[in-house]
């Protein structure tokens, strides 16, 4: 809101410079966000920011108060006429048929106007809030709007059917033309000015065109009332709708302002418009009260929640210069009254912020708490977390950050999709879903990093990914490490050539983060993934434990990502490995013999799984095989088609004893015959 | 014959006294003892002498053959004993760079804030990102229909669920769990329907803080909120702190750091509300507390000098690298 200092000056006496004052306003909870010198009218303008607990403030009367409060000047109350000696309009009355929605209704007929020039200060005034002259009486509605912070709403009087001003809910089907010439269907819930026949302006946010004040507007009726704030909110944003008048409804305006708005208005008529007739004022309903009016305040009580001692009669006066009425209740403690229009003052900790904004934040000290030490633990998925980024960005990898919420950009909806969380009010390029994988984050980053002309793009994500589940009725929300690679696993130099990344410098990546979490059990076995290559994808399990997946990223979604070469993805959950880890290590001994080695060479059919040579080796190894290593792997000419070769070394080794050479033969050379017979493979020794 | 050797032995004592390099040594070598060497040429005229006298020169032959080997294995070892190997070693190459990766710096950040106030005893948290509108609004003080809602726009659930729009939710699920004393810190994702500028995102970080205590008072916030900054941002920070509103506190705060000639927002707090407490079922009598909400891309942002929120999710390998 823009608030003319000029203008303030009527209420209150302001020190030079104007400055200092937008400094304290601003120290003080009214942020002057800009102080504007204006030349041309001779004033400063301030553009201030209030917060929604304030709507007190959205006056020049407000703000003044609030200079007077703070800067311990005097507030000039404007002195305004007795309403008296005028006779009621003939004929005219109001009924409120929705005393929820409008509580107190007033209104004044105004007749005969003679002169429609509006006076150089007024122009003046609303100009420097912004606010272009349009006509003497719309003029005078703004200015008081600006003044007092109560919107007045002017109807041509002569334009309305009948003589009832009805305030009650729009009716079904019922339509208004507005002022900026909106044509809005109405709802139920909306409430309306309606005269005889229709509705003529929406209560507390906009009038209807066809009762629009022009010109030629001979005779006026002036209405000043209370809305409730909730429900002028809801019409506003039913309707996307926003007035000053509803910005000041919906933050509840101070019923007393209904009055004193009023008659401000009508002497500012008066004295400019010059009309023939004023009326007695019309009115129905009450002005609401404050729920609370009465605040029992102790001055311990400020003081354990400030932290330091204020004297009692600072705490007084703090009080009184903000308009409260304060009495001593007994020692130390207050009975406070609160005026009307500071609705939001309802519990002693209300007073004591106020006391504290006026006492200033700056001259309440600096204490760090009396603690008991609590037993923190550190939170393990974090510290997990923070492991595996180690982990990672040692291991070459950059970490990413992307976005939570995602489109459905290269995921299958049936597959991919099925569990995932919508969002119904998406901002952005049809960012609908709460990703139920990292993939396309990772990707993108991938993508964004080619087109910049990257070649070798290893990232890493670690975030939540979301999805339902039928047993839960909120959606779960996992935290995942997710890992990409594109590129070259080495880079050539002049000492090494370069070699592309593969499946398995992922699959090295996991293990080594699998370790890191402490899980030691844990397989792999294939699986699918909509948008993973089905040949090259595995999932990787500890005990019955789902830990996550890995593969290449599949042709067709690479194309859609424009991505032209191998993409190789896993996404590990961190709270399953959680889940899997031992707590604190163990220590375990190692053996002290010497061990013996044997290498196997072995041609078996190409389906043949590593896996599961390993374990029928280990379970003939007699408990002495240590280690197990593939050295070598063949498929090619030398070997038959739809077989491979694999070549392993077996590292013997007894916690015991020094192995004995012909012991470690007769233990291999069994290995090496059940193996033929098991698997019809064929060996060199 | 005889007087050739010796004469041979006389100019390889004189050669062997000018060999200084590997190198030289090397032609020295081959010179005597090649295949066309001085010493071969010798023996290629043993036949020519007289048979009597062939047992005497071969062996005078030999002898020098053996002293010739000899000073030069001796010779060898003296020039590397001088330090001079024959392979020329370039310490100017290139090394073979080690792939290094990054930590992103929203996490670094993340850490560093998380650790400064673990450091004062607050222990890391965390909370749902998909949220309900109890803990997103209600227990915080935030009326639906309410204008103070208006500064909490919320991306919702087609199952009626939101996303959380401030980390505050954390501090009301780890209450409900909790009984006092608590001092947490929450960082997380938070949503926001906000149009994507060079400061604004739909979805950043922020971390939570909260304390909860029989005693703890306003100049208690005062105190840690600027120890913490100067933490953060060294040791001659300057700081205000401003009154403001926030539906969840009161007294509210708004706490600005001097930044070059003016001032910049840093981070909102206040005193717990007593009706957050009441959310939440302690007994707001006997209880007090303070929370501070702070915007990870923000500080961030300030720290390093980024101009640009987008380029914390961009992520372009040229802004990660720059924060090995």
């Amino acid at each position: 809101m823009k608030i003319s200092t000029n203008w303030l000056k009527d209420f209150v006496e302001l020190a030079p410079p104007v400055s200092r004052t937008a400094d304290r306003l601003t120290m003080a909870g009214l942020e002057v966000k800009k102080c504007e010198i204006l030349d041309h009218l001779k004033d400063t303008l301030f553009e201030i920011e209030i917060t929604s607990n304030r709507p007190d403030w959205l006056s020049h009367l407000g703000v003044a108060r609030e200079i007077a409060a703070v800067e311990n000047l005097s507030f000039k109350v404007p002195k305004l006429d007795a309403e008296t000696g005028r006779k009621p309009p003939h004929g005219w009355d109001i009924k409120i048929k929705d005393k929820d929605g409008c509580p107190y209704y007033t209104g004044v007929l105004i007749e005969g106007i003679t002169e429609a020039k509006t006076p150089d200060f007024i122009i003046q005034r609303l100009l420097a809030c912004g606010i272009r002259s349009i006509n003497l009486l719309v003029d005078i509605t703004n200015y008081v709007l600006l003044e007092y912070g109560q919107p007045l709403h002017a109807f041509d009087a002569d334009l309305l059917k009948g003589s009832e001003i009805q305030v009650r809910k729009a009716k079904a089907g019922e339509k208004i033309v507005t002022i900026n010439e909106d044509v809005l269907e109405l709802k139920a819930d909306d409430l309306v000015i309606a005269d005889r026949e229709r509705a003529v302006a929406l209560a507390g946010v906009m009038g209807g065109k066809d009762s629009e004040i022009s010109e030629r507007t001979r005779n006026v009726f002036l209405e000043s009332a209370f809305f409730d704030p909730a429900r002028v909110r809801k019409t506003a944003r039913t309707h996307q709708l926003s007035s000053d008048s509803s910005y000041r409804f919906e933050r509840r305006v101070d019923p007393e302002g209904v009055d004193l708005g009023r008659k401000r208005a009508v002497a500012l008529i008066e004295k400019y418009a010059k009309p023939r007739h004023i009326s007695a004022v019309v009115k129905a309903g009450e002005k609401p009260q404050l729920d609370v009016k009465t605040i029992h305040l102790r001055s311990d009580e400020v003081r354990e929640t400030l932290g330091c001692e204020i004297k009692p009669n600072q705490i007084v006066s703090c009080l009184t210069r903000l308009g409260l009425e304060v009495k001593q209740h007994a020692e130390g403690s207050w009975k406070v009254n609160i005026p009307s229009f500071r609705a939001d003052l309802t519990r002693p900790v209300d007073l004591i912020e106020e006391i504290a904004r006026i006492y200033g934040y700056e001259n309440i000290p600096e204490t760090l708490p009396e603690r008991a030490p609590i037993v923190l633990g550190e939170n393990p998925r974090l510290a997990l977390e923070w492991d595996l980024r180690e982990l990672l960005s040692g291991l070459g990898l950059h970490e990413a950050v992307t976005f939570s919420l995602i489109s459905d950009e290269g995921l299958d909806p049936k597959k991919d999709l099925a569990n995932a969380v919508q969002i119904v009010n998406p901002l952005h390029f049809g960012l609908h879903w709460m990703r139920p994988t990292l993939a396309p984050g990772l990707l993108s980053v991938i993508r964004r990093n080619i087109n910049a002309g990257a070649e070798t793009i290893p990232v890493f994500e670690i975030a939540n990914i979301y999805y339902t589940h039928p047993s839960q009725k909120h959606p779960v929300e996992e935290r995942v490490c997710a890992i990409a690679l594109y590129g070259k696993r080495r880079q050539a130099s002049w000492l090494d050539s370069a070699r592309e990344m593969s499946f398995f410098d992922l699959k090295g990546i996991i293990e080594a983060m699998i370790q890191k979490a402490g899980v030691k059990d844990w397989r792999s076995a294939s699986c699918s993934k909509s948008f993973l290559k089905s040949t090259t994808t595995a999932e990787l399990f500890s005990g019955q434990t789902r830990l996550g997946f890995l593969g290449e990223g599949s042709p067709e979604v690479l194309k859609k990502w424009d991505i032209k070469a191998p993409v190789f993805y896993a996404e590990i959950s961190i709270d399953r490995l959680l889940e899997r880890a031992q707590g604190i290590r163990r220590f375990a001994e190692w053996a002290r013999y010497p061990s013996s080695e044997r290498d196997l060479s072995l041609t078996v059919k190409e389906d043949t799984k590593f896996d599961s040579l390993v374990a029928e080796v280990r379970s003939l190894g007699e408990g002495l095989i240590q280690d197990i290593q593939l050295f070598d792997l063949y498929k090619g000419k030398r070997v038959p088609e739809g077989y491979k070769n694999i070549a392993f070394r077996i590292v013997y080794q007894s916690p015991a004893q020094t192995l004995v050479s012909e012991e470690v033969q007769k233990i291999h050379d069994n290995i090496a015959s059940t193996l033929v017979e098991k698997y019809r493979v064929s060996f060199q020794k | 014959m005889k007087a050739q050797i010796c004469q041979l032995e006389g100019q390889a004592k004189v050669d062997l006294a000018g060999v200084n390099t590997p190198a030289s040594l090397e032609a020295f070598r081959i010179a005597y003892l090649g295949k066309k060497g001085k010493l071969q040429e010798l023996f290629k005229q043993l036949g020519t002498v007289p048979p009597e006298q062939r047992k005497d020169v071969g062996a005078g032959l030999n002898h020098l053959k053996d002293w010739l080997e000899q000073s030069i294995a001796e010779m060898k070892a003296k020039l590397s004993q001088a330090g001079d190997t024959e392979e020329i070693f370039d310490e100017t190459l290139p090394g073979i760079a080690p792939s290094v990766g990054s930590i992103h710096l929203l996490q670094q950040t993340n850490k560093e804030i998380s650790d400064l106030f673990r450091r004062m005893g607050f222990e890391v948290v965390e909370g749902p990102e998909i949220e309900t509108e109890v803990h997103n609004f209600t227990a915080l003080n935030i009326p639906l229909n309410h204008p103070s809602r208006d500064a909490f726009d919320t991306f919702y659930t087609t199952k009626g669920q939101l996303l959380r729009s401030q980390t505050s939710t954390v501090q009301i699920r780890m209450m409900e769990r909790q009984k006092p004393p608590l001092r947490l810190i929450a960082p997380g994702r938070v949503y926001r329907p906000d149009t994507v500028d060079a400061s604004h995102s739909f979805m950043f970080h922020q971390i939570e803080g909260l304390m909860v205590d029989e005693k703890v008072t306003f100049s208690d916030l005062k105190g840690v909120l600027h120890l913490f900054l100067r933490e953060l941002f060294g040791k001659n920070t300057k700081i205000r702190f401003r009154p403001h509103f926030f539906p969840f506190t009161e007294p509210s705060v708004e706490v600005d750091i001097q930044w070059g000639k003016g001032w910049l927002e840093i981070l909102g707090a206040g005193s717990v509300d007593p009706n957050v407490f009441e959310a939440v079922g302690y007994d707001k009598t006997k209880v007090k507390g303070f929370a501070f909400g702070l915007g990870v891309e923000r500080i961030a942002m300030l720290r390093h000098g980024i101009n640009d929120i987008r380029y914390f999710y961009e992520n372009d390998l040229r802004f990660l690298r720059q924060f090995t």
